[in-house]
């Protein structure tokens, strides 16, 4: 089965068999050709074939007669963040985020420094699927500037949008697992900036993954196990390009993915109250901390430019998903891991609380999740038969299927990074979620 | 009218016009090709100074990385430079990015072997199956490769250079040199090798920024500022290099041209004054060096067009030296490559040892004239043209179908052929004067305009 996945916002595939150079190429000539010629930034994290990508996105924007802004291993909300400062046009970001190390992907981003949303991404896709690429002759041909300057200019302006003087004060300790991803490094700069002291873990950006990079408790064992040893005050695990974290508490204990976004929202909806837009398969924490500050939460699909695009829509203060992201609209419009950390100490120095304080004050839910295989030609099928097991519920099926109870609801959708379908069920009943869960997964595992 | 193809793939390689038909999609799949028929290793990727090197470089690094080789890129080098590199650093192979002395929209790629030359016509024969079958092997994520980058690409020629050529003899004459690098990758290395050479050397065009301040091939239309430099500045020489640097043509101290044929004709005169031995050259080669060779009484072997078939010839016959008449003088000891290095090296080293001035040297050859043209021309229309001539010649005269048709004459001779890298017709004459070349190709255009 070959895997690939094209959607609105890139090209997501596994290098040596789906994604090859000329498909890459392909790509970043339907965006050179889409941005007409105009400059273009590009970053990726540190993948192994992170250079094999690179060299023929760029390549392939030169023909076009693109100028690229070249920031190298750059993180991609750093590069989103960039794209308007830089009076970029757009951007590729070069990483593949939560996925495997033989996954990699190109991310396209519009000049407002978002994923594209989906009437540009269906412009894109048409470019594609037509293959009149723009060639320009030799002498209009792209070139290429190299930038390094750019991880004070965003941390000065992160610094700023925080309360960096209270976070500074309290001079933290801190554990961050960049998983030799697109992070690695560039912690030392965030931790500097904000006068904590940085324990590193997995920080060499090689791109040699010594746990999957998605952050979730099931990958966090070594940064739980130094935070508690080291007396920190805070762990943080990152994925391969800082869109998401997961938090350890002081006392080792390791939150669920969940808990980043209802615990910022906890603290930034009483300083700006607004509405909080999130997916369907997010935790109902954060609609019942909303609902504390007199704030509504809006769902859209999952994804963060389906996310990012109904908070610029529906003028949201802020955004975020249970895998560990969050955007503040006050900040910029991205799914932006640095700032998930900055506002985790920020409320932890205002409020002069520990994590696991914190934590206490959520109310608490059971969420469980599982995926199973599944080719994608079979994925959407399978998912629209899962909705006779709910027959007698009401349905929602905006992005899959979802079914609510009183105490909790069940999410059954393709995802569209991986050949997977996720289920994710949550209840007050760690039992009922669990129940729930084992009876779509059966139903799902007979299909495929 | 047929539309004129920008697309060439022959034993020279792959050339395209850019925004055309060379797009960096066809570039990544030749180098998946290439390290898919050489296996993963390492493969040294270099360029000219041609604006679009840069673009189409990247494009084959991809190429190889997705194919799991070790890419190392040498940034703009000259081709024998980077010919040299790549066998002196046991390197699986080489891919240079490069149109030679096509025209500044063209750029294209040669593939190297490990032995530092261009692949024969058997191994680019199983280098295209490979390309057209299109199975390259791709590998996993986890075998990819990391880009390195070579420092020193140029290191390895100079020291061959400078462990061949009579250093002694050059330095002690302290000659004044202009150069003109034809803004191309010549540049790189001609100020260390002169100096390296004792002499005091003037540049011209010498930024290797492809902005190619003339056309690049070192025909004499290109050369007026290089003979008013050498008259202004009172130097004992005049040479001009292409592109790529692996041709060169001189100037003799009054400024005067001597013309590209003269280069290889010069070197050989001089290599067998010291090592007599079988020589080398294509078909399209003046007759002065066919004189030559009878005055040094050794075999003279004339290929096909085509520097790898000069070079396999070489090495097959052992011959001391060898090239082609326009410009590109090989010399085994050094390299067996076209390189303007060693024409530039042996063409101080004969003043030098024989203590004459260029002019005086000159005198010393045969003189022909050789005029060059070419027609527009597919290589279909080639074919049929020469087909037809082949019939109105084969009976009367003596001809040669080894590449094209060569017609050789009692006192002249014309070979018509289509060119390897570009979708036109060469045609060349030489005969003993101005007057008789000139009506000799006049007639031959007339006759192949009315086919």
């Amino acid at each position: 089965m070959k895997l690939l996945k094209i959607g609105i916002s890139g090209v997501r595939g596994i290098v040596g068999d789906t994604l090859t150079p000329e498909l890459i190429m392909n790509f970043a000539s339907t965006f050179g050709t889409y941005l007409n010629s105009q400059k273009v930034l590009l970053g990726r994290d540190t993948r192994i074939s992170g250079p094999m990508l690179h060299a023929a996105t760029t390549s392939a924007l030169l023909a076009t007669g693109c100028k690229v802004i070249d920031l190298g291993i750059c993180p991609t909300p750093i590069l989103q963040y960039m794209v308007k400062r830089l009076k970029a046009r757009g951007a590729i970001s070069i990483s593949a985020g939560h996925n495997d190390a033989d996954w990699n992907a190109l991310t396209f981003i519009n000049h407002e420094g978002t994923y594209l949303n989906s009437y540009q991404g269906e412009e894109v896709l048409d470019i594609y699927h037509l293959e009149k690429f723009k060639k320009v002759p030799t002498d209009k041909l792209g070139f290429v500037a190299s930038r390094t300057d750019y991880l004070d200019t965003y941390f000065t302006k992160l610094s700023k949008f925080l309360d960096g003087s209270a976070i500074r004060k309290a001079a933290y300790k801190v554990v961050i697992d960049a998983c030799n991803g697109g992070g690695a490094g560039i912690v030392d700069a965030f931790c500097k900036r904000l006068g904590c002291d940085l324990i590193p873990v997995n920080n060499e950006p090689t791109g040699y993954f010594p746990h999957d990079p998605e952050p979730r408790p099931r990958n966090a064992s070594e940064v739980a196990s130094i935070t508690k040893i080291m007396k920190a005050d805070v762990g943080f695990l990152l994925n391969s390009d800082v869109s998401r974290i997961s938090i350890v508490a002081e006392d080792g204990e390791t939150l669920s993915e969940e808990y980043t976004l209802p615990l910022i929202a906890g603290y930034y909806l009483r300083k700006q109250p607004g509405s909080v837009i999130t997916n369907y398969s997010t935790s109902r924490m954060i609609e019942d901390v909303s609902r504390c500050h007199g704030c509504d939460v809006i769902k859209t699909k999952v994804g963060q430019s389906n996310c990012i695009q109904t908070m610029i829509e529906e003028d949201g203060v802020m955004a975020g998903e249970g895998s560990g992201s969050i955007a503040i609209r006050g900040f910029h419009p991205a799914f932006d891991g640095f700032l998930a950390m900055g506002m985790i100490l920020e409320m932890m120095a205002v409020r002069t609380q520990k994590i696991s304080e914190m934590v206490k004050e959520l109310p608490k839910y059971h969420i469980v999740k599982e995926k199973i295989y599944c080719p994608p030609v079979k994925a959407h099928s399978i998912v629209s038969e899962i909705k006779k097991l709910y027959s007698s519920h009401q349905i929602s099926t905006v992005d899959g299927v979802k079914t609510e109870w009183k105490d909790g609801w069940i999410h059954i959708r393709a995802s569209a990074t991986e050949p997977m379908i996720r289920i994710i069920s949550e209840s007050k009943s760690k039992e009922k979620a669990k129940e729930r869960l084992y009876k779509a997964a059966n139903f799902v595992s007979q299909l495929v | 009218m047929k539309k004129r193809l920008s697309l060439k793939i022959s034993i020279s390689g792959v050339r395209g016009v850019v925004g055309d038909s060379l797009t960096p999609q066809l570039a990544a799949r030749f180098a998946q090709a290439f390290g898919s028929y050489l296996g993963r290793g390492k493969i040294f990727v270099g360029q000219d100074a041609r604006a679009s090197g840069f673009m189409i470089k990247n494009a084959v690094i991809s190429g190889l990385l997705s194919v799991g080789c070790q890419p190392v890129d040498v940034g703009i080098c000259p081709i024998p430079s980077f010919l040299v590199l790549t066998k002196e650093n046991n390197a699986t192979g080489g891919i240079a990015v490069t149109a030679s002395h096509n025209p500044k929209d063209w750029n294209g790629l040669k593939f190297i072997s490990g032995e530092g030359l261009y692949l024969n016509p058997s191994q680019t024969q199983e280098f295209l199956d490979i390309y057209h079958q299109g199975e390259f092997s791709l590998v996993h994520a986890d075998k990819h490769n990391n880009l390195l980058t070579e420092e020193n690409p140029t290191g390895p020629h100079l020291q061959k250079l400078l462990n061949t050529l009579d250093i002694a003899a050059i330095r002690r004459r302290k000659f004044k040199v202009v150069t003109d690098c034809s803004n191309g990758a010549g540049a790189v290395l001609v100020p260390e090798f002169l100096e390296a050479m004792g002499c005091e050397s003037i540049l011209l065009n010498a930024t290797p920024d492809g902005a190619l301040a003339h056309h690049p091939a070192p025909i004499p239309e290109n050369l007026t500022r290089l003979c008013q430099a050498v008259v202004d500045s009172r130097a004992d020489v005049g040479f001009i290099q292409d592109a790529d640097a692996d041709r060169l043509a001189i100037v003799d101290e009054n400024g005067s041209s001597l013309g590209e044929e003269l280069t290889l004709a010069l070197a050989v005169k001089y290599v067998l004054s010291k090592k007599p031995g079988p020589v080398v050259i294509n078909l399209s080669t003046s007759q002065a060096i066919e004189d030559l060779t009878r005055d040094h009484n050794v075999p003279l072997i004339r290929t096909k067009i085509g520097e790898i078939n000069v070079v396999e010839e070489i090495l097959n016959t052992k011959a001391p030296i060898g090239g082609e008449g326009n410009g590109g003088v090989i010399l085994p000891a050094i390299h067996p490559c076209r390189d303007s290095f060693t024409a530039m090296g042996l063409t101080l080293e004969h003043m030098a040892c024989t203590g004459k001035t260029i002019s005086q040297l000159r005198q010393k050859i045969p003189s022909y004239v050789m005029l060059k043209d070419k027609i527009n021309g597919s290589p279909e229309e080639a074919y049929r043209i020469i087909r037809q001539l082949k019939k109105k010649y084969g009976e009367s005269e003596d001809i040669s179908t080894l590449d094209g048709l060569k017609i050789n004459f009692a006192d002249h001779w014309v070979h018509i052929r289509p060119s390897n890298t570009e979708p036109i017709i060469r045609i060349l004459v030489e005969a003993k004067s101005q007057r008789k070349a000139e009506e000799v190709l006049c007639r031959f255009k007339i006759e192949m305009s009315g086919l």
